[in-house]
């Protein structure tokens, strides 16, 4: 009886997280109705330069800037690559959301100290482009 | 029941209001842009269905607080394994953990469990499905395969780093 009643707790908990991202993910998907109105795909390609390397960079810096629930991440990423931008640069932009934050930057520093957040932050900044890089081609690879 | 706490009804307040504005400018995209829409949450709601039934399950069995009493307290190849698995389970911002990984540093975490625990952290197993959804069962494997190996990687360098 206990074992059924923490799965139910855990099932609400479940439906409860869920639920109150509602508002942030319709305005997400009300974004992203805005977007793919008025947004062309030359306008998007014009911000990369078909450049593995620099959009992958391009792309990190974008997800650091910004940020929230990788759900959101992963949705925008998605929608991003349907609408024609580098897989490289969606994958750093997806990677970085979560493991790079500027607006967390000044706690981490505060909390941490400044010589573990400078090389976290150097090394996760390198480490999501060569990640990023090493996936797509490893998934074209093994596609190829 | 707990009451909810809703995330971001400001935001979507200020984007009904930008929609709003679209239909009195702009009527012919305005409709265009809520079709679009409505196809991207058609297409996300069995998702959300699946969202809900794995948190289930790994609120259930995995059960996070008992693998984030091992994080920090073990050492060697153990250690490592047990920060993969911490960053992996742990749920919310990175700030909510900020109180226990200062504890636990004070009590001797190194720095490059830290960092692990940190990176893997963008593994998040109740969104697999939407991201299995937009980029496909391929890429999402290798994508975490890449994730834990530059994770550990990465806590390896700055552990060498720290202690210079």
């Amino acid at each position: 009886m206990k074992e059924n009643n923490s799965l139910l707790e855990a099932l609400k908990k479940a439906i409860l997280g869920l639920f109150s991202m509602l508002p942030m993910l319709f305005t997400i998907i009300l974004l992203l109705g805005i977007f793919d109105t008025y947004i062309t795909k030359e306008m998007l390609a014009s911000l990369f330069i078909s450049n593995n390397l620099i959009d992958t960079v391009i792309g990190t810096s974008l997800g650091a800037v910004l940020t929230g629930n990788p759900m959101i991440s992963y949705i925008l990423g998605g929608e991003l690559t349907n609408a024609g931008v580098s897989l490289y640069a969606v994958t750093a932009f997806v990677l970085s959301w979560v493991t790079l934050g500027l607006i967390q930057l000044p706690a981490e520093l505060e909390i941490f100290g400044l010589r573990f957040t400078f090389y976290r932050t150097l090394f996760t900044f390198i480490f999501t482009i060569l990640i990023s890089l090493l996936t797509v081609s490893t998934v074209n690879l093994i596609l190829s | 029941m707990k009451k909810i706490e809703f995330k971001g009804t400001k935001f979507l307040f200020f984007v009904i209001i930008i929609h709003i504005l679209i239909f009195l400018f702009d009527r012919q995209n305005s409709s265009l842009s809520l079709e679009k829409s409505y196809e991207v949450l058609l297409k996300l709601l069995p998702i959300f269905l699946m969202i809900i039934v794995i948190t289930t399950l790994i609120n259930y069995f995995l059960k996070p607080k008992s693998i984030m009493k091992h994080f920090g307290k073990d050492s060697g190849i153990k250690a490592w394994i047990y920060t993969v698995l911490g960053g992996i389970v742990s749920h919310g911002p990175m700030y909510v953990w900020y109180p226990m990984l200062t504890q636990l540093r004070q009590n001797g975490l190194k720095d490059g469990l830290l960092a692990t625990f940190m990176y893997t952290r963008s593994i998040k197993i109740p969104f697999i499905p939407i991201m299995i959804d937009y980029f496909g069962v391929l890429f999402t494997v290798v994508l975490f395969i890449y994730i834990i190996i530059g994770g550990v990687l990465q806590g390896i360098i700055i552990e060498a780093l720290s202690k210079k």
